[in-house]
């Protein structure tokens, strides 16, 4: 009786809190980094209902134009299925993006800043908004 | 040989021995270090996290600084750093430049340049240039190579150091 109650307060609230649904799996760090955006987003926009990996999902692959390389998505290096290694413009290896199949990922949020910040840049030419990076870490959490 | 003429020989033997032991660890390590291993964790990490983590000793000084302070647009790409980790990177890449090199290839390379002449990239220099004149452009641009930006496409042991023409591979596609 008592394990059930507390397994349906569990229940309910993850089915209360989609974001914290999403966001599991995530470290101490990383949780309190992605509470950090969506408090930023929730002041950013007004509409704003938590973040989405089906959007984040679009951002990683929306190709967009680039002088070296015609054009450019996230997926040209880390390749679509986020499970492989990817490779760098120049041919360096990239590890796998997703956590499923890289423990590192997403569990260092000075890393995971510095790369969010770098590669909107060099795919969308500037940075991620609070949204948008809550909305891809989320898609990446997912892989 | 009487005992004591025995010892004699024996001190004799070990300090001839260690010494050239000593000499040919020297030139072992001359060796090496002909382009140098890179040491620096941070721009390995952080650099090579992209690229081959090149030799500093290939770049002169200004091409370093001017490299390390033009991050938020490199070569057209975002590689931004934090202060603290850019200044240490620079740091190491300054005190390991090419101007801070007695290596042959250093100084070939900045004989190759003029006193201004600031390259951002290795393989705008006449010394990488010359080096590579007998490989066809289009050798760079096949699958496994891609650019001139990737040494140990070819050069299989350009992570040590070691560009000796006799260790390098040239990959069929």
């Amino acid at each position: 009786m008592q394990v059930s109650s507390v397994f349906t307060a569990v229940l309910l609230f993850v089915a209360t809190s989609p974001e914290l649904g999403l966001a599991a799996g995530l470290n101490a760090e990383m949780t309190k980094y992605v509470q950090g955006l969506e408090t930023q987003a929730k002041k950013q926009e007004s509409g704003f209902k938590g973040f989405d990996p089906v959007r984040g999902k679009k951002l990683f692959f929306d190709a967009r134009p680039n002088d070296k390389t015609g054009t450019i998505s996230c997926a040209t290096c880390h390749t679509p299925d986020l499970k492989k290694s990817g490779k760098t413009l120049v041919g360096k290896v990239i590890e796998p993006l997703a956590p499923s199949a890289n423990k590192a990922r997403l569990t260092n949020v000075k890393e995971t800043e510095k790369w969010l910040l770098r590669n909107f840049k060099q795919v969308y030419g500037r940075e991620g908004t609070a949204r948008e990076k809550g909305d891809v870490i989320m898609f990446i959490n997912a892989q | 040989m009487n005992p004591f003429g025995k010892y004699i020989f024996t001190v004799l033997s070990v300090v001839i021995f260690s010494s050239t032991a000593t000499a040919d660890q020297d030139r072992e390590n001359e060796n090496s270090e002909l382009m140098g291993t890179v040491a620096n964790k941070a721009y390995i990490k952080e650099c090579g996290a992209c690229h081959f983590a090149y030799q500093p000793r290939f770049l002169p000084k200004r091409s370093w600084e001017k490299i390390m302070n033009t991050l938020d647009s490199h070569f057209g790409d975002s590689a931004t750093l934090d202060d603290a980790t850019r200044t240490e990177i620079l740091t190491y890449l300054v005190k390991n430049s090419a101007d801070s090199s007695s290596s042959r290839s250093s100084r070939k390379m900045l004989a190759s340049l003029g006193k201004t002449d600031t390259p951002l990239r290795i393989s705008d220099t006449p010394y990488f240039k010359r080096k590579h004149r007998e490989v066809r452009p289009n050798v760079f641009k096949r699958k496994s190579i891609g650019s001139p930006a990737n040494c140990p496409g070819c050069h299989l042991t350009a992570e040590q150091g070691d560009y000796d023409e006799h260790k390098v591979k040239i990959p069929k596609n």
